[in-house]
């Protein structure tokens, strides 16, 4: 018989301890593992079935969808080239309003207010984002759109080239793509302000007071010192805004006007690809519902898209700044 | 930021040259700043312009929707105005119960799910722990009509479930998933290792770590991320317009259609009758309401947490 000493015998006791604690713990890390691949499945999922219910659109009229001019439903042809064209037109004018007035935006709430104001401002701006997208289309179908029938649109057809901007006088009433985008502008302004705030505050105060110590004036600083180190992050905040706005459905459903109508014309009704698969979806069947699915992949690509460059300048500024 | 000093006049040789020279650089400064204060000045104006749209829209809200709201605009259903009675536009009671019920489920199925997997991301390192980090980034960007097109293929009609309350959770669930999955792996990630390592040295298993020890740490932060992803959740139209199929009933069953608050709102906003435009007014102050209490909550909590722990 062998007499097991004291210590190796705790020892032994040890590691039964270690086993049963592994076995929990792989038991914990299973379930985390469990919920990872669950969640893998849901996105694999939400791409797979989009795209798998648009198969039938892609196979028989993959570039009728493309470049389209009519949408007859319920039998086709179904063209997108109207959304497609209504989409990056609103939104690329959105985003010129939200970079000209959040970059300004975010400069003073960094830089230019009282210290105490900025919580609030910066509490106020988050608020605008926490409105629901159909409070703001409620708000430009009750409220801009008779205003901008009555006065803008008046003023706007006696600028120059107001019939080639513009289109016709007369044509038009109040809900336009011209009014989608200001709206969509306001909707994207908290996101764009939200990242570029991010992106200008991090600039190290180090390079600011070098700056100012050489005389430079407070615009000076901010235009050859926080800018260009900021550059790469606004890019991205600029992608970013790009890609909601894109995206954005029943506010511009509401306000765009609803019409399939492939025109540069901004006081004209449009459409675009989100809002056009609101409008349609409830009385669409078959093959318009694949159709539609068809929209929902190109939007969702594009989104996809913008959103991946705007990820990787954002993680490029902070590397950079790391470094700095 | 010093305002202009003139330089002294000079005395000397060569004083002509030197004062051109101070002259040209006083003129210079002046300039520059007379440039940067109006700079200045433009960046606070965009700042007040960006502020225009959220007064202009809390004015008008409050002033058309205050009205119309009484007792029975929460207690009765919806009725539909005709000629004798163009103003019987009832209450909307079924879009409360709605949009609760559809919260209520959408949680149900997207929190703990987003715990996990937030968890898994903040404790793991590997391959799929980091294509996951991209994908629900780019998951929580993504447009919510898409959420409603993927809940219709595969509840709706894959599962032939049809329209339901379950097929509207399930499109929030997935708008929910990004942004509970984010704030859970910030706030696990934020708990500062020696709580960690001190309760490995105490002998702690690591799975008894992450539930006693992380866990309560980072409940500030999971529980305020979720309250956000739910109050984005609420005001969303896109994904349950697709889908959940509207009804005039209080209906709150899983299997049921039913109705939603941000659905009323997109199915009145161009009514006939200028009772049911006018009581959209109400609906959406009531969101709103809700919204942003939902969102302060959060905001004053996890400050205060802050603040407790600092």
């Amino acid at each position: 018989m062998t007499l097991i000493p004291p210590d190796l015998r705790e020892h032994q006791k040890v590691v039964a301890e270690y086993n049963s604690a592994t076995t929990v713990r792989t038991w914990y890390h299973f379930l985390l593992l469990a919920g990872a691949v669950l969640f893998a499945a849901v996105s694999i999922g939400f791409v797979g079935t989009i795209f798998w219910s648009s198969l039938p659109t892609w196979l028989h009229h993959g570039v009728t969808l493309l470049t389209g001019k009519g949408w007859t439903s319920p039998t086709g042809p179904f063209g997108g080239l109207a959304m497609i064209t209504g989409t990056l037109e609103t939104s690329i004018i959105a985003l010129a309003i939200a970079v000209l007035i959040g970059l300004g935006t975010s400069i003073a709430i960094v830089y230019f207010i009282p210290r105490r104001l900025r919580n609030v401002v910066a509490t106020l701006v988050e608020l605008l984002a926490a409105v629901p997208s159909i409070v703001y289309g409620l708000w430009g179908l009750a409220v801009l759109a008779p205003w901008m029938e009555v006065t803008v649109n008046p003023w706007l057809n006696t600028w120059p080239f107001a019939k080639e901007l513009f289109g016709n006088p007369g044509q038009e009433y109040g809900p336009s793509l011209l009014l989608a985008s200001v709206v969509l502008g306001v909707m994207v302004l908290p996101t764009f302000v939200a990242i570029s705030r991010e992106v200008i505050s991090v600039v190290p105060q180090d390079l600011i007071e070098a700056s100012l110590s050489l005389g430079a004036s407070r615009w000076q600083v901010i235009r050859q010192v926080v800018l260009p180190t900021a550059k790469i992050g606004l890019f991205g905040a600029t992608f970013l805004s790009l890609a909601r706005a894109t995206g954005e459905t029943v506010a511009v459903a509401l306000i765009a006007g609803g019409v399939a109508n492939a025109q540069f014309h901004l006081l004209y009704p449009g459409t675009s690809i989100a809002a056009w698969i609101a409008l349609e979806f409830g009385e669409s069947q078959g093959k318009e519902i694949a159709a539609l699915m068809a929209l929902g992949v190109l939007l969702m690509l594009l989104n996809f898209g913008l959103s991946l460059i705007s990820r990787s300048l954002v993680n490029r500024q902070r590397r950079a700044l790391a470094i700095v | 930021m010093s305002d202009i000093v003139e330089l002294e006049e000079p005395i000397g040789a060569g004083h002509e040259l030197r004062a051109e020279i101070r002259r040209v650089s006083n003129r210079a400064r002046a300039r520059r700043l007379t440039i940067s204060r109006f700079m200045v000045a433009l960046c606070v104006l965009a700042l007040a312009i960006a502020a225009v749209p959220l007064v202009m829209l809390m004015y008008e809200l409050i002033k058309l929707g205050a009205p119309v709201i009484d007792k029975t605009f929460f207690t009765t259903v919806p009725a539909t105005p005709t000629l004798v009675a163009p103003n019987a536009t009832g209450g909307v009671s079924n879009a409360i119960v709605g949009s609760l019920a559809l919260n209520l489920y959408a949680s149900i199925l997207a929190i703990p799910l987003g715990v996990l997997v937030g968890i898994y991301l903040a404790e793991t390192e590997s391959k799929m722990a980091t294509s996951l980090r991209v994908v629900s980034q780019t998951m929580a960007g993504a447009p919510s009509i898409l959420m409603g097109l993927f809940a219709f293929s595969f509840i709706v009609h894959d599962l032939n479930i049809g329209f339901s309350a379950l097929a509207g959770s399930f499109a929030l669930a997935v708008l929910m998933l990004p942004v509970i999955i984010i704030s859970t792996e910030i706030a696990v990630r934020n708990v500062p290792n020696s709580l960690r390592e001190a309760g490995l040295a105490l002998g702690a298993k690591p799975h008894k770590v992450s539930m006693r020890i992380v866990l309560p740490s980072a409940l500030t932060g999971i529980v305020t991320g979720s309250i956000l992803a739910v109050s984005r959740a609420v005001g969303e139209t896109a994904p349950v317009l697709l889908v959940i199929g509207g009804g005039f009933t209080n209906a709150w069953q899983p299997f049921n259609p039913v109705s939603a608050l941000p659905l009323s709102i997109f199915e009145n906003a161009k009514s006939e009758w200028p009772s049911q435009r006018a009581q959209v007014w109400g609906i959406a102050l009531v969101l709103v309401a809700f919204v942003f209490l939902l969102s302060l909550t959060a905001r004053i909590w996890a400050s205060r947490k802050q603040q407790v722990r600092n």
